[in-house]
């Protein structure tokens, strides 16, 4: 049994001259939480996208989803085979509540029927904390954490294999940040590798198993995360993007 | 049943009355005519509104349906109770051709490539004139009729009817569907492309299906209208129904069904009545547009948002600013 679930080969994406991902390569771990660290603009958003597709795959290298090569299939494919990604700005379908965003992202994504999907929808909207009160509610009236936590149940709908979160923390008040903290860790526990990208190095630091950091496109530390921390050359990288 | 559906259910309820009202055969003519505008109108609304598609191709589909039952019934000889149905496939399948270029375009490349396919439509048509009867068109098609009964007598009642059970269908079918996963799926592409994706839609598929969804009616209306007149003319690809239409889906309120039907309604009597104003033939044009404007300014949700306004309920409404029929 081959236990790495998601393998990035030499994977680039080049913007006319823009090195944005160049020569990436990495593996993960089936059932771990690999932290995914790096300076504004090291390509860590650009990484997500070309591995789900969504909205571009690599310029170069490969992809490879529990055994298969993904790199040139449709995004919605990619999806649909169990990457679950959120994004780093809010994404919400405005007009639609989180019963009804569920119930597509169900349909679509999982295969569900109306009823399999209402039963699963009742069970991430819990695990994510959504109130009941709130699901009648098109999505543009939702707060910002609300709107987060959609997107991440939305992305469970399916039971995906990965779920790769995108800066989830950002805006969130300390005990928002607290529960997502517990909600990462309980998916994680009922056996989904998650991949997270964040700024907020404690979130990181506490949850994940792994840290990969990305600096100007490529990979420049990786390993156990307390280590990889007190890496010179990440320190450098760090303070050297914030004074830029 | 939601509020609209109920208030529809009203609309309809009463039209199955106005032949009782009416008896002459010109008012009977324009609520024939603004039933046609109605299926095209929130037909169109489902790839323009709910899909956020840019199609300025849609009256293809109605132009398509036309020549389709007029070449059936006159050239080939075809019943035109088989016509009419006929005219849904023959949509269906242009919709599927114009789709498919379309469904990877974005914003006035869309624009561009629909409108381009209507003018294709008429070049086709004119160039075509052993079939089409060139820019003179097809005259005197065969009478609908059942049995002995034509359907020309007892002052359209027959057509009037047809038209009304069309336009019921036609809303039943739209209701259906923007209702469905695949329905509220349409919203999710139109609003947030990219996460519609990430969760597994398929993005093209969404806008060819819609697009072949909006065409099945709009051909019947197309064949029903040719028919009924009994005449097929290019006009019907023209820039002048066009812009009626699109100005009943945009004042009747982009996110609903039921908002562009009474829209087609109300101006196409408006439309009639300013027309019989001396010397106001053109200017009523001028005065739709305005209207338009205004509504688009004051009430960017239509009619129907207007009508949600003024009758509020216990509950609130879904959306504050557009609401879904
Ligand atoms: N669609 C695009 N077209 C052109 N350049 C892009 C595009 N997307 C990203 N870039 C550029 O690629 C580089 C990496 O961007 P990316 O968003 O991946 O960084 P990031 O690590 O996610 O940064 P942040 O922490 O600010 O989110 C940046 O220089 C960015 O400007
Ligand atoms: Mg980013």
């Amino acid at each position: 049994m081959n236990d790495t679930i998601l393998e990035v080969v030499d994977a680039s994406k080049h913007f006319a001259g823009l090195k944005a991902v160049n020569g990436v390569s990495f593996g993960v771990t089936r059932g771990e939480i690999l932290g995914i660290a790096g300076p504004n603009g090291s390509g860590k958003s650009t990484l997500f996208n070309l591995i789900t597709g969504v909205p571009f795959g690599p310029t170069s290298g490969e992809i490879r989803f529990q055994g298969q090569r993904i790199d040139r299939w449709p995004a919605h494919r990619i999806a649909r085979a169990g990457l679950a990604r959120t994004f780093q700005k809010d994404a919400e379908f405005p007009d639609l509540t989180a019963d009804e965003t569920l119930l597509i992202c169900g349909t679509y994504n999982g295969q569900l029927g109306r009823v399999a999907a209402r039963t699963r929808s009742d069970e991430v909207l819990g695990l994510v904390g959504f109130a009941d009160t709130r699901r009648g509610i098109p999505s543009r009236n939702l707060s910002v954490y609300e709107k987060k936590q959609l997107m991440i149940a939305s992305g469970l709908m399916s039971r995906p294999a990965v779920l790769m979160l995108d800066e989830p923390a950002s805006g969130l008040t300390k005990p928002e940040i607290e529960n997502l903290d517990r909600l990462l860790v309980a998916v994680n526990a009922s056996g989904v590798t998650v991949l997270l990208i964040e700024h907020v190095l404690s979130l990181l630091l506490s949850i994940s198993q792994r840290l990969i950091v990305l600096n100007q496109g490529s990979v420049l530390a990786e390993g156990n995360p307390a280590e990889v921390v007190r890496n010179e050359a990440v320190i450098t990288a760090y303070l050297g993007g914030r004074k830029q | 049943m939601t509020r609209n559906n109920l208030l529809l259910l009203a609309l309809f309820v009463v039209l199955a009355f106005v032949p009782q009202i009416f008896t002459d055969g010109y008012v009977r003519h324009l609520f024939i005519i603004a039933f046609i505008y109605a299926i095209i109108a929130s037909n169109w609304n489902l790839s323009l509104g709910h899909c956020g598609i840019f199609n300025f191709g849609h009256m293809t589909f109605f132009g398509i349906g036309v020549y389709t039952a007029a070449i059936l019934t006159k050239t080939a000889g075809v019943n035109p109770w088989l016509a009419i149905p006929a005219c849904a496939v023959t949509a269906a399948i242009s919709a599927v051709i114009m789709a498919a270029p379309v469904a990877r375009l974005k914003g006035i490349y869309v624009v561009l490539v629909t409108f381009a396919v209507n003018q294709l439509m008429v070049q086709l048509v004119l160039s075509q004139a052993d079939l089409t009867g060139g820019a003179k068109g097809l005259v005197r098609l065969p009478f609908l009729t059942i049995g002995d009964y034509s359907f020309i007598r007892d002052y359209k009642l027959g057509y009037y009817y047809l038209a009304l059970i069309l336009l019921a269908l036609s809303t039943a079918f739209l209701i259906l569907v923007a209702g469905s996963p695949f329905g509220k799926s349409l919203k999710a592409v139109r609003d947030a492309e990219d996460y519609a994706t990430a969760r597994g839609i398929s993005v093209a598929r969404t806008r060819i299906s819609v697009l072949v969804l909006s065409a099945i009616f709009t051909g019947i209306a197309g064949g029903f209208y040719t028919v009924y007149l009994r005449v097929a003319s290019p006009e019907v690809f023209g820039f002048g129904t066009m812009s009626l239409v699109l100005s009943m889906v945009l004042i009747g309120g982009i996110n609903s069904v039921l908002g562009p039907v009474i829209a087609a309604l109300a101006l196409t009597f408006a439309s009639e009545a300013m027309a019989g104003i001396g010397g106001f033939e053109d200017a009523r044009y001028i005065v739709i547009a305005v209207a338009m404007i205004l509504v688009l300014r004051l009430a960017p949700g239509g009619l129907i948002q207007i009508l949600e306004r003024l009758a509020p309920t216990g509950q609130k409404p879904a959306t504050p600013t557009r609401s879904p029929a």
